[in-house]
């Protein structure tokens, strides 16, 4: 069977040994690769008896069938563990070079389970795999890290952790290729309670592909849809993905202040047409990407990549602040410290609210740009105030008695779509699997941006179908692995197609669906055995009964329990959330 | 008068961020637009309609039907295609 590397490398740093086996390629078959197949080996090997941060719980990285093959967006890989900062099953995925680096090595999967005895760093070139001792390393920032392992974008790719991996900070990123990110819900903490510093990869290994003619028509035609579509071809490149910040403003869904507004008065000061026209050098792309949406911005102290939209939306609006160079400058510090650039925002957000709300003793207040590299800087090394902000909003809240001003679900804080104004999105940021997430089947498509047609984004029956859709097939497209900004040009019958062309196994467009059906079920039966239950599939008091009292949104609040239950019966799902076994049987899911 | 404001490449295109324009309805305001910045009129239509993806909103709310009437003071945005996330 050929786009499948086939091979798992299973790494123990307690003993400092590795095995490699065969993929079970059945397992491949119906959960692909990248979140699907993370998620079907994490269930057999993390039970709710593991702490996350324990040498037990392990970080499997994952790439998929279509990975490296040059396929537009192939770049991508991803890392499953359960989450430090919600207790979920988690995976996070990354764009750059280094998923198309680990590909080329000639493994599918690797699992890194253990505890090292001192902090090493893994080197992988192709069949053969050094440890190294990282004491020297142990300390260095992100950037630092990164040149001093040999960074070379089609050669030999760095994966790292920074300060706040180190300290086990439970908002920390795992970061490749300097400025990519595995950023939600704390990976990096559990490669710092491994004493893992950094995986290195060096690969020679050429993808193969089974039908050779088929996948060259469709990186024609996937070239050719790329290029047609005003979005990919022109929106995204021009301006980035901070072009959202003024509609989101416009049509009041622009979480202010810790969600306390819908609109925020500066957000034409750190928009994308504001970055674009006074601080981007230039666009800069991912490893077979023909988009390009990424910034490199330059302010008087920092040049480098982003900040893409929902950072400078983390420590703009969501902390009051319309200092664009503050912001640009705090994305970056984050990059360097390794650190989930969306919970860090919102974390001090929330200890600004706590603060003007004499909860909490800090100088923090809405507003105060100059206290944002400061902060961040106490986060990721536990000082100070910084001790209690670095294990994120819900954990800081709850500490000083208002574990209500957490912006999260189940303890990951929310990216900027206020969904008061997007009432699907708050079923998505209620049932998502890792928490309050954009990346589970963003409703800010068909509720805000027409894609692919407009819906009305009050509506609150018959919107539970929307979101069961997005979230199938952002969990298909996760498995791919691919970049979902290609799902703007292109449709999803074409990546079955190509997934048929890579592998020789045939897919269509509902196979795809069904995998997605199938991953999101199954992360749903991983939490249920962690102990998650219906009461879990919740917002925060604010968004439940707060309405905003001016701007386009005012008079609404998420109206969740009907889109809840109407989400459950769609699913297939008690009315407890609990899947039938007949849906699971559906699935090629009995038995677990 | 109805105040139109643009965003991302229809601020280059049009050469300012904000216009105002004396409309009784949305068709009018951006027959009236078009004719007083040419430039924008590919931008914004494709054989008489509307581009896909092009959103409007009146006050902060999404408009699709062109027919829509316009009150003193309201506040038109108009969005080329855009995305992101």
């Amino acid at each position: 069977m050929t786009g499948w590397a086939e091979k798992i490398l299973d790494i123990d740093l307690t003993a400092q040994s590795y095995t490699t086996y065969a993929l079970d390629m059945e397992m491949a078959r119906q959960f692909v690769g990248g979140r699907g197949l993370g998620a079907r080996l994490l269930w057999d090997l993390v039970g709710p008896d593991i702490d996350p941060l324990a040498p037990e719980n392990v970080l499997i990285f994952t790439n998929g069938p279509l990975t490296g093959t040059g396929y537009q967006t192939s770049n991508r890989f991803s890392v499953s563990t359960k989450s430090p900062l919600t207790g979920t099953i988690l995976d996070a995925n990354s764009g750059g070079f280094w998923g198309m680096q680990f590909k080329k090595t000639g493994y599918a999967v690797l699992i890194v389970r253990g505890k090292a005895a001192r902090p090493v760093w893994i080197e992988i070139k192709n069949d053969a795999v050094a440890f190294h001792d990282a004491s020297e390393l142990w300390g260095l920032r992100v950037f630092a890290v990164t040149e001093r392992l040999g960074q070379s974008n089609n050669k030999r790719n760095v994966l790292c952790i920074g300060p706040a991996g180190e300290n086990l900070s439970r908002i920390a990123a795992i970061m490749n290729d300097r400025e990519r990110a595995l950023a939600r819900g704390g990976p990096g903490a559990v490669m710092g309670s491994k004493n893992l510093k950094a995986i290195v990869v060096e690969g020679s290994e050429r993808p193969q592909i089974e039908d050779k003619d088929l996948f060259k028509f469709m990186l024609y035609e996937t070239r050719k849809l790329l290029a047609a579509s005003p979005l990919t071809s022109q929106a995204l490149p021009e301006f980035g993905t901070v072009v959202l910040m003024n509609i989101m403003n416009n049509i009041g869904a622009l979480a202010t202040r810790n969600h306390q507004q819908t609109q925020f008065e500066g957000a034409e000061a750190i928009s994308g047409e504001e970055l674009t026209e006074k601080y981007l050098v230039k666009n800069a792309s991912c490893w077979a990407c023909p988009i390009g949406c990424t910034r490199i911005s330059k302010t008087d102290k920092v040049e480098g990549e982003g900040p893409e939209f929902e950072s400078t939306w983390a420590f703009g609006a969501q902390c009051g602040i319309d200092d664009l160079p503050a912001i640009i400058e705090a994305n970056s510090l984050c990059n360097d410290l390794g650190l989930d650039t969306i919970s860090a925002g919102s974390t001090i957000a929330c200890a600004m609210e706590l603060s003007e709300l004499k909860y909490m003793d800090s100088d923090l207040r809405f507003g105060r740009a100059d206290l944002l590299a400061p902060t961040l800087e106490a986060m990721a090394y536990r000082r100070d105030v910084g001790a209690d902000l670095a294990d994120g909003s819900l954990r800081l809240a709850t500490k000083y008695g208002h574990a209500e001003l957490s912006m999260s679900a189940k303890g990951l804080e929310f990216p900027a779509y206020d969904p008061r104004g997007m009432q699907g999105q708050g079923l998505l940021y209620a049932t998502s699997n890792r928490g309050g997430c954009h990346m589970r089947g963003n409703m800010v498509g068909p509720e805000v941006l027409g894609l692919p047609k407009l819906i009305d984004r009050f509506q609150v029956q018959g919107k539970s179908s929307f979101v069961i859709l997005h979230q199938n097939s952002s969990a298909a497209i996760d498995s791919l692995v691919l970049c979902k900004f290609t799902n703007m040009g292109v449709a999803d019958e074409y990546f079955a197609r190509v997934l048929s062309a890579v592998t020789g196994v045939q897919y269509d467009t509902g196979d795809m669906i069904k995998v997605g059906e199938r991953v999101w079920n199954l992360e749903r039966l991983y939490n249920l055995r962690e102990g998650f239950t219906r009461k879990d599939d919740t917002l925060p008091p604010r968004l439940l009964n707060e309405a905003p009292t001016e701007g386009p949104s005012k008079g609404w609040v998420v109206q969740l329990e009907p889109m809840l239950k109407e989400y459950y019966r769609g699913r297939g799902w008690d009315e407890n959330g609990v899947p039938k076994p007949a849906k699971l049987a559906a699935l090629g899911l009995a038995g677990l | 008068m109805p105040i139109v404001k643009l965003y991302a490449n229809l601020r280059l295109v049009a050469g300012v961020k904000e216009i105002t324009v004396p409309a009784a309805s949305l068709k009018t305001l951006l027959s009236a637009l078009v004719t007083e910045i040419p430039a924008l009129e590919s931008h914004l239509f494709e054989d008489g309609q509307l581009r896909r993806y092009v959103i409007i909103t009146i006050n902060g709310h999404h408009i699709t039907e062109l027919d829509t009437l316009l009150a003193e003071g309201d506040q038109i945005a108009i969005f080329p295609p855009i995305a992101g996330g």
